[in-house]
């Protein structure tokens, strides 16, 4: 096997129709983007239930005075004697793992650090606004609903908050982000395995001549094909390269920046570097697939 | 050297058969033309030996080998051991007469320094020496011809398939072609040529074998064109 008798051969293919090269490697480099930001959302979900998994609480909110919580109406706050009842009758679940009281202080503190940006908001509020709870941890964050049912309506309870639902709806809205990048992804490596057919085609026409006569002086199969596959995969190369830029330039522009308000759980280069050879090695896997397909079509042997 | 027994093909939309119940044998080293008009089943009889087409009954070898029982994996080593010339050249319009001639041994994957020894033996051999720089379209039809029996011989092939390879070219010019025809076979290749030049069979005076309707009409040893032309 010449290796430089192959790689002129696929040079002159590929200048020759530059134009439909030009193509396959923008459509090979948008559809693996895609399926790579598909898979970093996916990491990143993964990652995110698991950081999330041992911290979500149930909240149980107590009662101040003139709450306007529809269950406090002339309650006039908690008393003491509730708020004791409240956290027996927590302690007595058997879904429970631990719970917490945390003071209007503290509820200010934790505030004020979240917040720490928003001067305006700090300012307006005060420590006594903000409201008392039990934070409960559970055992098992998906036994939550018996939990919920039961301290509902207690007396002292303005509301019980699970940090769970409130997650669920943003991973809800991640996987059909997820989703969405996956399907246009498919459709892209659709389309990029048609053109890659088509120019494999075009060129197999463009070589028609060189091919005709390798075949009649006894060149193997593979000698003759070869110069079009790598064609194929020269172009899904140039592509997935392409894309890995694409994906680091989202990871630093896109996934960092919304980090800023997912504490925690930052998408790492070693994800990033996963995802970037996943996306090439499945590209070139499809050029040389779809090369091949056409090459058994068009070009005799 | 080529054995053809009871071979009959029918190409696809036909209903008469291109070769019908055809039985033949040529030697090693003989040189051997194949006549008949237009759509007798000549080039058929080529192609077969190629396997390029299947025959639709009947036994086939080439070098002792049965065509129907060799893969299509295997059918580039087939050719390699079979060399051929055709009306049309089959140049290589960008290449020169070396590039032309060493592109059959490089595209089979001989090494560089045997192509350099050899491809100008072999140009040499047809009469092109001090041409192997000139550009197909800087040759008279003739010397392309040559060129094209430089690179159907180069890998030294068991036999030579020349499918009219005078059809282009000018009676005087032809009698050149013919000479390195020959010389090829005197090297122990096996020469088989399928024209309609009834001079150039007459002058030769090698074995006919005559084709009509895909059918034999005459196999005859040191025989001329025919009477009827």
């Amino acid at each position: 096997m010449r290796a430089n008798f192959i790689f002129s051969e696929v040079w002159i293919g590929l200048r020759r129709n530059l134009t439909m090269t030009v193509a396959v490697i923008v459509t090979v480099a948008i559809g693996m983007a895609l399926l790579g930001v598909g898979l970093m959302i996916n990491s990143q979900i993964s990652t995110m239930k698991d950081f999330w998994s041992d911290k979500v609480e149930v909240s149980v909110f107590l009662c101040k005075k003139n709450d306007p919580f529809p269950a406090c109406k002339g309650s006039g706050g908690v008393n003491a004697q509730e708020q004791a009842a409240l956290s027996q009758q927590i302690k007595a679940m058997p879904q429970v793992e631990s719970v917490s009281f945390e003071d209007s202080a503290h509820a200010y503190e934790v505030f004020k650090t979240t917040n720490s940006g928003n001067t305006v908001l700090l300012s307006a509020i005060r420590a006594e606004d903000m409201p008392e709870s039990f934070r409960v941890k559970l055992k098992d964050p998906d036994t939550y609903t018996a939990v919920i049912e039961q301290l509902k309506g207690a007396p002292g309870v303005s509301n019980v908050v699970n940090q769970k639902e409130i997650l669920e709806k943003f991973f809800a809205l991640l996987e059909s982000l997820r989703w969405a990048a996956l399907v246009v992804a498919i459709i892209l490596v659709f389309a990029a395995t048609l053109l890659i057919g088509n120019t494999v085609r075009l060129s197999a026409y463009n070589r028609r001549r060189e091919t005709g006569i390798m075949r009649l002086v006894g060149a193997s199969n593979i000698y003759i094909q070869l110069p079009f596959v790598m064609e194929g995969v020269i172009a899904g190369l140039i592509g997935g390269v392409m894309s890995g830029v694409l994906l680091m330039v989202s990871k630093v522009f896109l996934f960092d920046k919304v980090q800023v308000y997912l504490a925690n759980t930052v998408l790492t280069w070693e994800t990033v570097t996963k995802v970037i050879l996943i996306t090439l090695i499945f590209g070139v896997v499809i050029c040389i697939l779809a090369s091949f397909v056409t090459l058994r079509r068009y070009l005799r042997v | 050297m080529i054995h053809f027994d009871n071979v009959t093909k029918v190409y696809a939309n036909q209903n008469r058969p291109a070769l019908d119940h055809v039985s033949v044998d040529v030697d090693k080293g003989e040189f051997v033309f194949l006549v008949g008009p237009s759509g007798s089943g000549k080039s058929t009889f080529l192609r077969l030996v190629l396997k390029e087409e299947r025959p639709d009954s009947g036994v086939i070898q080439v070098a002792g080998k049965d065509l129907s029982r060799l893969s299509n994996f295997k059918v580039p080593h087939l050719r390699r051991r079979i060399g051929c010339v055709f009306q049309d050249f089959r140049l290589l319009p960008n290449k020169n007469v070396y590039e032309n001639v060493a592109f059959a041994l490089e595209v089979i994957g001989k090494p560089r320094r045997f192509i350099r020894k050899v491809v100008p033996e072999v140009v040499e051999l047809v009469g092109l020496e001090g041409k192997a720089h000139r550009m197909p379209d800087e040759l008279s039809g003739g010397e392309q011809q040559r060129v094209a029996m430089a690179r159907a011989f180069v890998n030294r092939p068991m036999i030579l398939l020349a499918d009219e390879p005078t059809g282009n070219i000018d009676p005087a010019t032809s009698i050149g072609i013919m000479k390195v025809l020959d010389r090829i076979n005197r090297t122990g290749t096996t020469v088989v040529m399928a024209t309609h030049d009834a001079a150039i069979v007459d002058s030769m005076r090698k074995r006919v074998v005559e084709l009509e309707d895909g059918k034999i009409v005459r196999d005859q040893s040191r025989g001329v064109y025919g009477q009827a032309y």
